[in-house]
C-alpha cells in the first residue's frame, strides 16, 4: 500500500476562486474540464482499488477535492458545492471512474448533508456543513442492528430524554467504514409506544463521546470495512435532532430511494464487464464462440441497463420522484454485476479462487470482483425486499 | 472393483464414522479456520490421521497395501471431506497415487501409504484444460515446460507430473523445477509450476484418462458435501433468523430458492453416484467419461447456486468473515473451478459424445482396441481435441 507523502490534516479549506455555472458549459466542454481537474489533481494514491480505501489513504485525495471545491458536486454552490444538475454530476461520476479515482468518505456529503439541507435547522446547517467540507466531520450512517436489517422499523436502540439531554442505548451494525468516522448519525426509538415507524427519530452522534464502542467487522475479502458501534448510556445535546421528534422513519426512507439511484448505476457492471474482457482474452477464451455468445449477452444487458439508468437520470432532471419503480434499476443493476461476476469465475477456471494482495493486479481479479458483487444485492434494501416493494407498490398487487 | 450393494452400504458407514476423527461431528470449524493462509494451508497432524486411517490407500489394490475399495465407497468419503471444508490434500493425492500405482511407482506408493511421503499430482497447462499431456516437452530425459493450479503442492513431497511421454515423479527440490505459490481464498495454496530441463525417469502410465475420470467423480463428490452443509446451515438460519415478526424462511420468496436448491442437490447426488457405479461396474470408457463430465459439471455447478444464495439468504452476515458460512462460500469459489470449469466440461461432453470411442454402448471393449501407437490412445486423443 503506498503511504502519501504528506499528511494533511484538517480543516481543509478551501482556496479556489468562484465557481462558473457549469451547468452552462456544454456536456463535452464539461467532461473535458473533470478529466483535466482529475488527471492534474489526484494524489498519489491507488487507482481503481477494488476495496474502499481507509480515511489515512483516501484523506489526500479529500484534501484536494475540499481545497478546490470539488467535494460535494451537488451542493449548491452558495453552500461550498458544485452545484451540478444531474446530468453534470453523473458525467463526473463517469469520469472520476474512468480514471480509477478512488471513493472518498462520502456519506456527509452525499447523504447527511442534503438532509441536513432538507430538513435541519439553520443551526445546524451552519456548524455541519462546514465541517464535512473541511474534513472535520467524516459521517457513519448506524440504521442496521443485529434485529433490524430488512425490516429496519424493528430498530430496539433507544433513546431518552433527561433534562437537555438525549440518552442513547443499544447497538448498530453494518456500519460501513464506522472505525474512520468521528460522527454517527443514529435511528433510534424515542416513543415505544406508537406504531413501529411512528416512534423512531434522527440523531446525530459523536463517536468520541463516552459510552461509545467500535467493534471492526472484517469481510469476505478480508477487509474491516465495516463495524458495530455500541451505545452505553450515550449522552449528547438535545439540538442533536433533525427534524421532528418521531419523524425520523419518514427521513431516513428519503435518504434510500436516493442511495438506490446510485448503486443502480451502470459503472460496477461496466468494469466488471472489461474485467471479463482482459481475463477472456489472458485464457484464450475470447475467440470462442460459446463464450462469445454469453458475453454478448452481457455486454447487450450492459447496454440495456445503461439505458434504463439515463431514462431514470431523464426522469430525475425533470424534477420528477421515482417511487417504488426505482427498484427496477438496483434489481437489474446488482444482479448484472453479480451474473458478470460469475462468468469471471468461470473463464479463471481453475485458478479462480486465488487471493490477491492489496497490491495485486486487479486487471484480471476473479474472486475479487465476485465478492465485490456480493454485498450488492443485500445493502441498501436486498433484491427480495425491492421485488416486494415492486410488486406491492408498482404493479399494485395484493399484500 | 465391484462390491455388492450391501458389503458397500457397510464400508461407506464404516468410513463416514471413522471420518468423526478429523470431521468433527458437532460442525465445528475452528480447526479448519485457523489453518488458513498458513503454509502449507493444511496440518501435518491431520494428515497422519489420514494416513493411520489409511484412507489413502482406500482405493489402492489390497495386494499393494490398500483398501480396494471401489469409486462409490471412496466418494462417500470424499463428501464427508467436503462436509467439514477439510483442507488437507486427500483428493489430490489419490489423484497421485493412482497414477503412480498406473505407471508401478511402487516404491513411492508405498512411502505414500505410510506417510512418509506425501505426493500430488501436476497435471493441468491452463485453468481450462483437460489435457493432461499439453504443456510439457521431454527431451534426452530432461522435462520442460510448466503445471497450473496445483493443489497441495506448498505441502508436497513428490509431484506426480504427466506428460506424452508418459510419468514422471519429481521430487520437489528437483534441479530446475521452480515453484510459485497461490494463495487462495479458502486458505489453501496452489502452485504453478514450471520445470526448466529437469531430469527425470518418465514411465509409462496407461489411463491418465480414466484416472482423471474417477479423481473428477470424486471432487464432485467433495463440492457436493461443501454444497449439502452450507445448504443445511442455511436452511437452519432460514428457521431462526426472524424479520417482520417472523422466521425469513417463511418468506416464499426464499422457500422457493431453497427448493431450487434441494432439486440441484438430488440431481448432482443421483448423477455422482451413477458415474461412480459405472466406473466401478467396469463400463467402457466412453460411457464413463460422459457420465464424469455430467456429474462434475452438475457437481460445480451447484456449488455455485449454493455459494451464491446462500450469502443472499444470511445478508450481511453472510458477506462478514466470521460467520462460518463464508468458509463455504471461499471453498466453494476456489474448487468449483479445479479440473476445468463447467463451460469447458461441456465442451468436453459434447466432443465425446460426437465421437465415441467405437461403439460405447455395444461394446463395452472398445477401448482396448483403439490403435495403440500413443501411451494413451482412447482418451487423450479426444481430450487433447477439446481443451
Ligand atoms: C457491505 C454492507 C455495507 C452496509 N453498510 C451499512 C451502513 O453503513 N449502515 C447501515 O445502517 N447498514 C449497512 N448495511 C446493512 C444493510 O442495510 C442490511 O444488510 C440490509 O438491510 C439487510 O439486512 P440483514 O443483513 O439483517 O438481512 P436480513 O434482513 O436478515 O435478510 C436475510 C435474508 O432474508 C431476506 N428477506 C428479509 N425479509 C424478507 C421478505 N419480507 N421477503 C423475502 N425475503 C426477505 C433478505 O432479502 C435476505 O436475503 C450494510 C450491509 C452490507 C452487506
Amino acid at each position: 500500500m503506498k503511504t502519501p507523502d504528506t499528511i494533511e490534516t484538517p480543516p481543509f479549506l478551501a482556496d479556489h476562486p468562484p465557481h462558473p455555472d457549469f451547468n452552462a458549459m456544454s456536456d463535452v466542454g464539461f467532461r473535458e474540464l473533470v478529466r483535466e481537474f482529475v488527471s492534474s489533481h489526484y494524489p498519489d494514491i491507488p487507482r481503481f482499488a477494488q476495496r474502499r480505501l481507509r480515511w489515512p489513504e483516501v484523506k489526500p485525495w479529500y484534501a484536494r477535492l475540499a481545497r478546490c471545491g470539488w467535494l460535494a458536486p451537488t451542493w449548491p454552490q452558495a453552500l461550498g458545492g458544485m452545484g451540478l444538475d444531474a446530468t453534470r454530476h453523473l458525467i463526473l461520476i463517469e469520469e472520476f471512474e474512468r480514471y480509477g479515482c478512488a471513493r472518498i468518505h462520502d456519506i456527509g456529503t452525499v447523504m447527511l448533508g442534503p438532509l441536513l439541507m432538507q430538513y435541519g435547522s439553520s443551526e445546524q446547517q451552519d456548524h455541519y456543513l462546514p465541517r464535512i467540507l473541511q474534513g472535520e466531520d467524516i459521517w457513519a450512517q448506524g440504521y442496521s442492528e443485529p434485529g433490524a436489517g430488512s425490516d429496519l422499523a424493528a430498530l430496539r436502540t433507544t433513546a431518552i430524554r433527561d433534562g437537555d439531554e438525549w440518552v442513547i442505548d443499544g447497538q448498530k451494525t453494518w456500519v460501513t467504514l464506522g472505525a474512520d468516522a468521528n460522527q454517527v448519525f443514529v435511528l433510534a426509538r424515542t416513543d415505544a409506544t406508537v406504531k413501529k415507524q411512528a416512534g423512531i427519530s434522527f440523531l446525530l452522534a459523536p463517536m468520541d463521546a463516552p459510552g461509545v464502542t467500535v467493534r471492526p467487522i472484517e469481510n469476505l475479502e478480508g477487509h474491516a470495512e465495516f463495524c458495530e458501534i455500541f451505545f452505553d448510556a450515550v449522552r449528547i445535546p438535545l439540538g442533536n435532532i433533525v427534524g421532528e421528534v418521531n419523524q425520523g422513519w419518514t427521513m431516513a426512507k428519503a435518504l434510500l430511494g436516493h442511495e438506490r439511484v446510485f448503486i443502480g448505476a451502470p459503472r460496477l457492471s461496466a468494469s466488471a464487464l472489461a474485467r471479463l474482457e482482459a481475463l477472456a482474452r489472458k485464457n484464450g477464451l475470447w475467440n470462442d464462440p460459446a463464450f462469445g455468445d454469453r458475453f454478448a449477452a452481457l455486454a447487450m444487458d450492459l447496454g440495456d441497463l445503461n439505458d434504463l439508468f439515463e431514462s431514470y437520470m431523464d426522469r430525475l432532471r425533470r424534477g420528477e420522484v421515482i417511487g417504488p419503480d426505482v427498484g427496477v434499476l438496483k434489481i437489474f443493476q446488482s444482479e448484472l454485476y453479480q451474473r458478470i461476476s460469475e462468468e469471471l469465475m468461470q473463464v479463471a477456471g481453475s485458478l479462480a479462487g486465488v487471493r490477491l494482495d492489496d497490491d495485486g493486479d486487479r486487471r484480471h481479479d476473479a474472486a475479487g470482483t465476485y465478492l465485490a458483487a456480493r454485498p450488492t444485492t443485500i445493502f441498501g434494501g436486498s433484491t427480495e425486499i425491492m421485488r416486494n416493494v415492486l410488486a406491492r407498490y408498482s404493479l399494485d398487487l395484493p399484500a | 472393483m465391484t462390491t455388492e450393494p450391501e458389503e458397500w452400504v457397510e464400508n461407506v458407514r464404516m468410513l463416514t464414522e471413522s471420518a468423526g476423527a478429523i470431521v468433527p461431528v458437532d460442525g465445528d470449524l475452528s480447526r479448519v479456520r485457523s489453518q488458513r493462509w498458513v503454509e502449507p494451508g493444511f496440518s501435518r497432524k491431520v494428515w497422519a490421521s489420514v494416513v493411520d486411517m489409511g484412507w489413502l490407500g482406500i482405493q489402492v489394490k489390497e495386494e499393494s497395501g490398500g483398501l480396494g475399495l471401489g469409486v462409490r465407497e471412496t466418494v462417500a468419503l470424499a463428501q464427508v471431506l467436503g462436509q467439514g471444508l477439510v483442507p488437507e490434500p486427500v483428493l489430490p493425492a489419490w489423484l497421485a497415487m493412482q497414477l503412480a500405482e498406473n505407471a508401478g511407482f511402487d516404491a513411492e506408493l508405498e512411502a505414500t501409504l505410510s506417510g512418509e511421503l506425501l505426493m500430488v499430482p501436476a497435471w493441468q497447462a491452463s485453468p481450462a484444460g483437460l489435457d493432461p499431456h499439453t504443456g510439457i516437452t521431454v527431451s534426452n530425459g530432461r522435462l520442460s515446460g510448466s503445471r497450473t493450479a496445483v493443489c497441495g503442492a506448498t505441502g508436497a513431497d513428490l509431484f506426480v507430473v504427466t506428460t506424452t511421454a508418459g510419468l514422471a515423479l519429481l521430487p520437489r527440490d528437483a534441479k530446475g523445477l521452480s515453484m510459485t505459490t497461490l494463495a487462495m481464498h479458502d486458505g489453501t495454496f496452489q502452485a504453478q509450476l514450471d520445470f526448466d530441463e529437469v531430469v527425470c525417469e518418465l514411465r509409462p502410465c496407461h489411463d491418465i484418462a480414466s484416472a482423471l475420470d474417477t479423481a473428477m467423480v470424486l471432487h464432485g463428490g467433495y463440492l457436493l458435501g461443501v454444497s449439502e452443509r452450507a445448504f443445511e446451515i442455511t436452511l437452519d438460519y432460514l428457521r431462526i433468523r426472524r424479520q417482520f415478526d417472523v422466521a425469513i424462511g417463511s418468506f416464499q420468496a426464499l422457500q422457493h430458492r431453497a427448493t431450487d436448491i434441494k432439486v440441484q442437490l438430488e440431481l448432482a447426488r443421483a448423477a455422482i453416484n451413477a458415474a461412480a457405479a459405472k466406473i466401478d461396474l467396469g463400463q467402457d470408457g466412453t460411457h464413463c467419461s460422459l457420465a464424469v463430465l455430467r456429474a462434475r459439471t452438475r457437481a460445480a455447478a451447484l456449488a455455485r447456486q449454493v455459494a451464491r444464495e446462500v450469502v443472499q439468504m444470511h445478508g450481511a452476515i453472510g458477506c462478514t468473515d466470521e460467520a462460518d458460512i463464508g468458509l463455504f462460500v471461499r471453498k466453494a469459489m476456489s474448487e468449483a473451478g479445479q479440473f476445468a470449469p463447467e463451460h469447458a466440461l461441456r465442451k468436453q461432453f459434447l466432443t465425446l459424445r460426437e465421437n465415441p470411442i467405437g461403439n460405447s454402448l455395444l461394446d463395452s471393449s472398445a477401448r482396448d482396441h483403439v490403435p495403440t501407437d500413443s501411451l494413451e490412445p482412447a482418451h487423450s486423443t479426444l481430450i487433447g481435441a477439446c481443451s
